[in-house]
């Protein structure tokens, strides 16, 4: 083994993965996909004066720091068909003006907060960026929104529902309800629909989400007077939840709370149907249960399930018909609440960057304050004081497969 | 702006990265050059990494001092833990140290819970660390760190290392008290380890602790394999290329992660002394290579 | 509740045992911890998965199919992850860590290939039959992977035992220098072991992707570490231990969780890893099939 070469050949790797990536991404970061490319705005020399406010550039970059790989690239790859379907109906309709052109610029974090940090410092220190969609996870958004606080650069969230995210600074704003707004809505339709005296309460005690779903779950139940008989607790990946669900049983619920991700609410639904718990005993969720996979691997046992959720699939407010129907025409499958909220964002952000008539972050960021009465797939949608969204939340049940609205 | 500014503003945090794993790739090293095979620094760094982050939240110490209270922490548990664990041979040790890393993540979890305090965070872990770590602080704590590798060969204490990697009998017969340079190896590398799990935390804000766990223990070990244990820059070297690769090999996508793997099982088989290795600049050269 | 969670501790027990088989076996007769086993366990479900969604076949034949497919795989990896090592008589460490290098691999491999997400058997794959006795439920398909595992551990014993592939087995794992002087081909029964380890691991895999209706390229993680307790617990390279192993952990992880908090489930692996470590090292049924230095 040649062993002197090998060791220049390894600096030399390390040189060249700098450069790589330094003349790769230095100015322009790295563009992974860019959906509007088919449909560029022709170069005019001086834009139309009817439609395009003056002081916006022809061409206007978004970031979107999402995880498009890994385990959470499920997530990541929903909210980029909805920002890029918003995208392609803005540029389409020449929401921003003639001449005018939205473009997104993606950045994988890969579920990583070190990756989310690294995409953020590149992304503020590109003065062509003017607002950051994202990111996916709230841990991300922990260690990264501080960064963009800090330069001052808006950053619109759509999939972060943890406590604690837009109380980072004023120029973090959200589009995801968090479950502090969805929750407490559930506890009390069911509650009254099902006349829930005493339920049990189960969660995953090792994710951020499940964890803080849990936290506002039993705040609820125990403002609303519901005796909750016992806590039990999963973590993710786990797949055998029948000694937590035996117990459960012998305890006789009205109910059994549930704050999971799919893939173990699935998991759990299957096992406690299985175990003699009857179907009289409704489970029911928080965001968790909002995917098409809760019914995909839960199959039968998945009926009945009641899910709080901030987007219905099935609402005939006319601006969700819509999106619903383009979402399917232009990928062939349904959209998920992920892709309806990342829409939302990106939308919210073209309006405000339309209302503020300038690329300017604090004028932006301005404007995306001021949003108020925008017809989304999410309802009449505004920002709350705090930068929350500010609409109602539902009730859902899954039936036949689907999720409809929970009738009492 | 100039362009080392640019360069700064955009690429800064993979640089301190980069030392932060240098260092961990130091503190991994102490045991892999006495012969162990420990993974159980991820668990220290997230020792360090709380503590620290807690002193400093709480009660406002500057990052020195938290470092060192973190530092000291994980050296601390290193003892405790060492005594009963480092009489194990080899796989076994292994194996108890990943058993180590869980425990510390799910101690992590549960503190919250269990204590009735707010202090860790639990699952949805540590916020609003401050931002503290500086690309100095990181420097000067490297240096003082290769300096120490530097003299360790030549030391008494790195020639009982040696001795130990090379067959504990023997060194035990020559008169070399096995089990405490074992045990110094040991709280070394978790000191080391506890201190740049500080850093860390004050580099991303934020400290969870399903970032410490057994992906975690096999990155810090990469580094030294990639690397090599024979000579000091290898961990430095090995730290630098993982953790720039990722970044310039987005292009992979879902497949990136299988770099890490493959440079794993590449260098064991066929460089099993690593990258850097002196070996090589002292042999002569021969007219036929090795495949 | 109590017969029920004996229930569901007998059947978590088989699950275990299952799982660990291969695992210890490969200790006994490679002497290494090949910590990429629960990696070749989860390519089985996949196998499987394929051989039912894209081959379309049932489960009867999809389950040998994987199995085949799994020890090939098994086969494969000893080929270019250890191999090389035994050549040039690498010390132990090397294996152990050549085969967490491939473990990763394997399952950055899956994730490109299938998608990080969870995917399931489709549901007519096994009959779904719920029986009830009294005050315990229990499904066919538990019933028949119970049924499955024994025979499994039967004929693993009796191979071991009664077959000259079993002495040889046995022979090269007290002493490869030895059994080679014998006139063993150590080699061919390496690969050997490998195949069957692997095809353990994918039968394993199969059935419990079936059991939990769940598929993904993590699935081997969890078992990852219970696996080592439990072929620790039962003395490394012992089958029986593996058994009795599984079950031990089974029992403390059900009852703890019934009985105590279920937070503390995964934490009982550990506490139990680190008992035995400390107090026997070699397992409580240890130094059976292993004898190394």
């Amino acid at each position: 083994m040649i062993k002197t070469p090998i060791f220049k050949l390894a600096a030399g790797l390390l040189l060249f993965s700098i450069l790589l990536s330094a003349c790769g991404s230095a100015a322009t970061p790295t563009a992974i996909v860019d959906p509007t490319d088919t449909l560029a705005a022709p170069t005019t020399a001086a834009p139309s004066a009817t439609t395009a406010p003056a002081g916006l550039p022809a061409v206007i970059t978004l970031g979107a720091v999402h995880d498009l790989s890994g385990a959470t690239a499920v997530y990541g790859t929903s909210i980029q068909k909805g920002i890029d379907l918003a995208v392609k109906q803005i540029n389409a309709q020449k929401f921003l003006g003639d001449g005018v052109t939205l473009k997104i610029t993606y950045v994988d974090a890969a579920g990583d907060p070190k990756q989310a940090i690294a995409a953020y410092e590149k992304l503020t220190a590109d003065s062509s960026i003017t607002a950051i969609l994202g990111p996916t996870l709230s841990s991300e958004a922990q260690s990264a929104d501080p960064i963009a606080q800090e330069a001052k650069v808006p950053v619109i969230a759509s999939s972060n529902t943890a406590a604690g995210i837009t109380s980072i600074g004023d120029y973090i704003f959200r589009t995801s309800l968090p479950e502090s707004a969805v929750v407490p809505n559930t506890v009390a339709v069911t509650s009254k629909a099902l006349n829930l005296k005493k339920v049990a309460l189960m969660y995953g005690n090792d994710d951020a989400f499940t964890k803080s779903g849990y936290e506002v779950f039993k705040a609820a139940l125990t403002k609303d007077g519901i005796q909750i008989l016992d806590e039990e607790t999963f973590v993710k990946g786990d797949t055998d939840f029948s000694t937590q669900l035996t117990k459960i049983k012998s305890l006789n619920p009205d109910a059994i709370i549930v704050s999971a991700l799919a893939e173990e609410a699935a998991g759990i639904m299957t096992q406690a149907r299985t175990l003699g718990i009857p179907d009289s005993v409704r489970i029911i969720g928080g965001n968790g249960f909002n995917s098409p996979k809760l019914a995909q691997l839960a199959g039968k046992a998945a009926e009945g399930a009641i899910s709080g959720s901030a987007w219905n699939v099935a609402s005939t407010f006319p601006a969700n018909v819509a999106f619903v129907s383009a979402f399917k025409a232009e990928y062939n499958s349904d959209p998920d609440q992920f892709a309806a909220q990342a829409y939302t964002a990106a939308w919210v952000t073209a309006l405000a960057i339309k209302n503020a008539a300038s690329v300017d972050h604090a004028a932006v960021r301005d404007a995306l304050a001021k949003i108020q009465n925008f017809d989304s797939p999410l309802g009449s949608f505004a920002f709350d004081a705090n930068r929350d969204p500010l609409h109602q939340p539902v009730v859902l049940t899954v039936k036949d497969g689907k999720f409809v609205v929970f009738q009492p | 702006m100039s362009a080392f500014s640019n360069f700064w503003a955009s690429y800064g945090s993979v640089v301190q990265f980069a030392l932060i794993n240098m260092i961990l790739a130091i503190s991994i090293y102490f045991t892999l050059y006495s012969g162990m095979l420990s993974l159980a620094n991820a668990g220290f760094m997230a020792i360090g990494a709380y503590l620290s982050a807690v002193l400093t939240i709480r009660t406002g110490l500057p990052l020195p001092l938290g470092l060192a209270c973190g530092g000291l922490a994980a050296a601390a548990v290193a003892f405790l833990l060492g005594l009963p664990v480092l009489r194990l041979r080899g796989i076994y040790l292994a194996i108890a140290t990943i058993g180590f890393g869980e425990i510390v993540r799910i101690f992590a979890i549960n503190f919250d819970k269990f204590s009735g305090l707010q202090l860790l965070g639990g699952a949805e872990g540590l916020a609003g660390v401050p931002k503290l770590t500086t690309p100095a602080a990181l420097l000067v704590t490297l240096l003082v760190l290769v300096y120490l590798l530097i003299r360790l060969p030549r030391s008494r204490t790195g020639r009982a290392l040696a001795a130990i990697r090379q067959d504990e009998n023997v060194a035990a017969s020559m008169g070399v008290d096995v089990f405490r340079y074992k045990m110094l190896a040991f709280v070394l590398g978790a000191f080391v380890a506890g201190l740049a799990g500080g850093f860390d935390a004050h580099l991303t804000r934020f400290v969870d602790p399903n970032s410490y766990g057994f992906d975690a223990a096999v990155n810090i070990l990469a580094y030294a394999i990639l690397g090599g244990t024979a000579h000091w820059a290898g961990p430095l070297l090995g730290a630098a290329i993982l953790t720039v690769l990722p970044e310039s090999l987005r292009f992979l996508q879902d497949y990136r992660g299988i770099v890490n793997g493959l440079i794993i099982v590449v260098v064991i088989l066929y460089l099993p002394r690593g990258l850097v290795d002196p070996k090589a600049f002292h042999r002569k050269e021969t007219p036929h290579a090795e495949a | 509740m109590f017969w029920q969670q004996v229930v569901n501790a007998i059947w978590l027990g088989a699950v275990y045992s299952l799982f660990a088989l291969g695992y210890t076996l490969v200790f006994g007769v490679l002497g290494i911890l090949n910590l990429a086993y629960p990696s070749i366990y989860m390519w089985g479900a996949f196998f499987g998965l394929v051989a039912v969604n894209t081959l379309h076949l049932p489960i009867w034949l999809a389950l040998p199919l994987a199995m085949l497919a799994s020890g090939l795989l098994g086969m494969l990896v000893d080929l270019l992850a250890f191999k090389p090592l035994r050549a040039r008589k690498a010390p132990e460490l090397a294996a152990l860590i050549s085969s967490i290098g491939t473990s990763i691999i394997l399952i950055n491999l899956a994730q490109g290939a299938f998608q990080a997400q969870v995917s399931r058997f489709p549901f007519e794959t096994f009959p779904v039959q719920v029986y009830t006795l009294g005050p315990v439920t229990i499904t066919l398909l538990q019933i028949t992977i119970l049924g499955i595992s024994l025979a499994i551990m039967l004929l693993l014993g009796w191979l071991i035992r009664g077959t000259r592939l079993g002495q040889s087995m046995r022979a090269v794992a007290f002493s490869p220098v030895t059994a080679a002087r014998l006139g063993i081909p150590v080699e061919r029964v390496i690969g050997q072991t490998a195949f069957i380890a692997g095809a353990l691991a994918g039968a394993a895999g199969v059935l419990l992707g079936l059991a939990f209706n769940s598929v993904s390229p993590f699935m081997g993680e969890p078992m990852n570490l219970k696996g080592l307790t439990v072929i620790i617990l039962g003395g490394l390279g012992n089958i029986e231990g593996a058994v009795l192993g599984g079950f031990i952990l089974a029992f403390s992880e059900v009852m703890s969780v019934a009985y105590l908090s279920s937070d503390l489930r995964d934490a009982v692996a550990f506490i139990l890893l680190i008992l035995i470590l400390l107090f026997r090292p070699n397992g409580l049924l240890g130094r059976t099939t292993s004898k190394k230095a």
